[in-house]
């Protein structure tokens, strides 16, 4: 086959820079390490992901020193869990899939971009070097809504990002006489123990106490006062820990009222 | 001047036309949707719905990628194979019948998908008459069988289009026992070879996953399956699209340039490396998606990045013989003679621009190609950018300049609007610069494709040169110049057939290659040889992805219902019920 001079220097140049480009691409693999998403996720039926152990409850985890797992779903026309709040500095390991359609996952200025395949997870290891916000947006097409369908990544500063879940109750009414209780429940997300303290307003009693919670695990406090020192009426109660609050009021009723409406309800 | 095509094969040159026509329909209906989604999208002039955004969105894509090109394809097709063979087809009644089946599978997609528009859409076959789920149609999202039907008769007619040329090459190869295939004849043979391989992923995934799961028949699917299967389909149709433009820069524009294709060769090993390489890159698409290993994504990126050679040498032998022609016409020194060609001819200008356009397109392609690079610019406005450089200039261009060339061939009729022409391409050169400038780079700071309103509540893009307002503007400007230069084309097109009694002043003689195919193998020709490796190589990337697929969440995957786009009042219910559910439990 006679091929012209000029045109056989063309296609060993053509050919240098495509075995150039393959070269760049593998050293981003290889030397960068820039892994892509693959198949080592299992698949899971999407009327199966509320009873399932990590996407039943959407959220983050802490998964070793510095690593966490971020367990979103994507669905018409929402992002799960929603804002999804990660430390900066961490190596965050998003899993996601979808509960109905095929939707994208992708926080725009960014290479955090993969698709969320009903049946599929997708697992995605990124690191924020900076505290900040970024919109998250699914970017393939799923129906009427999906230019409404976007989450918030928040990312806080490493020292002051914390998995501190805080719930407390008291019952609603309490007789006079009786004593109004008050329970918090600590929860500790985080792999390092927990030390705080725990600061709790009844009407205007206060009261303190400290308090350790280990990695993954739950305390709970009570705290007591007295009803007849509260005196008849509704008290507002409050609960602190670290920046966490939880608030809520208690009704002191007399004996009399009591008794009559107890007399109603038999 | 030798006898026209119309006059020589009048019964050829009709159904030519009739391809023609339904080509140009189709492009004005997709060229009226992108300058709505233009306005649309950059919030500068919205008149519709954004939930009917994305019937436009459907119909934008369906009626310019399926319906424009490939009606134009087997027109050009047939136009080539009668033109080069010099004879007709075996049985042109055959031929009127796979143009038949296309044209009623394209009506059916058409209506199912404009049905979209309508308030209260009729039930057909059992569902909404509805089809809103763009031109990838990726399940579950489903559109109404009507669709799929309308998909496949359209793909069973190009099968048999192809068919039909294979059977007139037959013909030919018995009365003229011992020559080359004509260049012409065999790009499209080898054009046809890459599609019947290619297109085997979406036909499967149409009559045996989607229509009966969407009729009901089966009750699941698996959409990463069908995803694949239309990605097998879904790169090889690309080069679908872009190579009769190839046709028309290797056969028409060296004449049009005033010399001759430098070499014949170099062409057919062009297309052979099309049929070779088209299909087994369709992972590349799907670089984002789970539940495909690495490695196969890594053997679709090295198979990609070898499809940049036929383009390359496309590039070489194109230039070469542009320069050939102006030096012919006495072009001279070492850029001069870009000066000596035919510029005031729009049928050159046009693929000339398109040609650069394609180039630069090009590069943009290979950051799409680089496997890690892409996770900055998949599904973003980059891809659109990227497809509008590609197929809507470099084939569109080519195609609307190839037919002020050809068209008065096929009519007998002389250019009505020479000049006027001559703006039209220049104009839609302009306003796809326009437009892909804006995409390309609002799909870097990560505005993203496919959307009706890119405008977000929880944060502001992030752009660092230029401003969003500025980005807008330049897409919506160049949206409008290129509506304006479709309109006009349609509109020499219209005024040309109907130019009755004038004279054409084309030459539709080509002049054999420089380096002809006596300096060639036989090998080249031997197209059984080609498809065998081609069928190989495809086994070879698919084979272990789709079994990996099948193995991982079966055959028709795990309990996954249609997601009809109609009822959504049901659907905002329905999942907004599982999601309280899911937080009470």
């Amino acid at each position: 086959m006679r091929i012209h001079q000029y045109e056989k220097l063309w296609i060993v140049g053509s050919m240098i820079l495509i075995v150039g480009f393959i070269v760049t691409i593998t050293y981003g693999s290889v030397g960068l390490g820039i892994t892509m998403i693959g198949d080592e996720e299992e698949t899971i039926a999407p009327d199966e992901l509320n009873d399932d152990e990590q996407f039943g409850e959407p959220r983050v985890e802490q998964v070793g020193e510095n690593e966490y797992a971020a367990y979103v779903v994507a669905q018409t026309f929402i992002f799960q869990p929603d804002p999804i709040e990660i430390p900066a500095n961490n190596e965050i390991t998003f899993y996601v899939t979808s509960r109905d359609v095929i939707h994208g996952f992708y926080v725009p200025g960014t290479n955090i971009n993969a698709m969320a395949i009903p049946g599929q997870v997708a697992e995605l290891t990124v690191e924020f070097d900076e505290p900040g916000e970024h919109g998250l947006i699914c970017h393939e097409y799923c129906g009427s809504g999906h230019h409404t369908m976007e989450g918030l990544i928040v990312v806080q500063p490493e020292d002051e990002f914390d998995l501190t879940e805080l719930s407390a109750e008291t019952p609603d009414t309490v007789t006079s006489g009786e004593q109004v209780q008050l329970n918090a429940t600590v929860e500790n997300g985080q792999l390092e123990p927990l030390e705080t303290t725990v600061n709790a307003e009844i009407g205007d009693q206060t009261f303190q106490q400290d308090l350790t919670v280990d990695g993954k695990s739950t305390q709970n406090v009570t705290f007591t006062a007295e009803s007849t020192q509260l005196g008849v009426g509704e008290h507002d109660w409050t609960v602190t820990v670290d920046d966490y609050e939880e608030t809520g009021s208690v009704e002191v009723v007399s004996n009399e009222t009591a008794a009559a409406e107890g007399g109603e309800e038999s | 001047m030798t006898a026209l095509f119309v006059d020589e094969y009048p019964a050829e040159a009709r159904l030519v036309k009739a391809a023609f026509l339904s080509s140009f329909i189709a492009f004005g209906i997709g060229a009226l949707f992108g300058i709505i989604q233009a306005l649309h999208r950059t919030d500068i002039f919205r008149f519709i719905d954004s939930i009917k955004y994305y019937t436009v969105l459907t119909g934008h894509g369906v009626f310019l990628v399926i319906a424009f090109t490939i009606f134009f394809l087997v027109g050009l097709y047939q136009w080539a194979v009668t033109d080069s063979l010099e004879r007709g087809p075996v049985d042109i009644r055959f031929t009127w019948f796979w143009y038949g089946l296309m044209a009623i599978g394209s009506f059916l997609a058409a209506i199912s998908i404009l049905a979209g528009f309508l308030e209260q859409p009729p039930m057909v076959l059992g569902a909404e008459l509805r089809a809103n789920v763009l031109f990838t149609f990726y399940a579950p999202l489903e559109a109404n069988p009507l669709y799929y039907i309308g998909l496949a008769l359209f793909l069973v007619g190009t099968w048999l289009a192809g068919i039909d040329w294979f059977r007139t090459w037959w013909a030919w190869r018995d009365e003229n026992p011992g020559k080359r295939i004509p260049l012409r004849t065999f790009m499209v043979l080898t054009t046809m070879i890459m599609f019947f391989l290619g297109s085997i992923g979406v036909i499967v995934s149409i009559l045996v996953f989607i229509l009966p799961w969407s009729l009901e028949i089966t009750e699941s699917l698996n959409p990463l399956l069908t995803r694949t299967l239309f990605w097998f389909f879904g790169h090889m149709i690309v080069y679908f699209w872009l190579l009769p433009a190839y046709l028309l820069w290797y056969s028409v524009l060296p004449k049009l340039s005033g010399g001759r294709l430098f070499s014949d060769p170099l062409a057919r090993v062009v297309f052979i490396l099309f049929v070779l390489l088209s299909t087994p890159v369709g992972i590349h698409h799907q670089y984002m998606d789970p539940g495909i290993a690495e490695g196969f994504k890594f053997i679709a990126m090295t198979n990609t990045m070898f499809l940049l050679l036929p383009s390359f040498l496309t590039a070489f032998t194109v230039v070469a013989s542009m320069e050939h022609g102006a030096r012919q016409r006495g072009g001279e020194g070492r850029f001069n003679w870009l000066r000596a060609l035919p510029w005031r001819n729009p049928a050159f200008t046009g693929m000339a621009l398109a040609g650069l356009i394609f180039a630069f397109g090009g590069f943009t392609g290979i950051v799409n190609a680089g496997m890690n690079i892409n996770y900055l610019v998949h599904n973003a406005l980059w891809i659109p950018g990227h497809i509008h450089a590609q197929v809507g200039t470099a084939t569109a261009l080519t195609l609307m300049a190839g037919s002020y060339w050809l068209v008065p061939q096929l009519t007998g009729n002389r250019l009505v609007g020479r000049q006027v022409a001559l703006v039209q391409v220049v104009l839609w050169f302009v306003g796809i610069v326009f437009m892909t400038n804006s995409m390309f780079r609002a799909g870097l700071v990560g505005v993203p494709r496919r959307t009706a309103e890119p405008q977000y509540q929880g944060f502001d893009y992030d752009v660092g040169v230029g401003s969003m307002g500025e980005l807008n503007a330049q897409l919506a400007l160049g949206g409008t110049l290129l509506f304006i230069s479709a309109m006009l084309f349609l509109v020499l097109m219209l005024l040309t057939v109907f130019n009755n009694d004038s004279e054409p002043l084309v030459d539709g003689t080509l002049p054999p290659a420089l380096s002809g195919p006596e300096d060639s193998p036989q090998v080249l020709d031997n197209l059984r040889l080609w498809f065998g490796i081609a069928f190989v190589l495809v086994v070879l990337a698919y084979a272990l992805p789709l079994a990996g697929i099948v193995a991982q969440s079966g055959l028709f995957g795990q309990d996954i219902p249609p997601f009809p786009v109609s009822s959504e009042a049901v659907i905002y219910l329905e999942f907004g019920l599982e999601y309280v559910g899911a937080f009470v439990t």
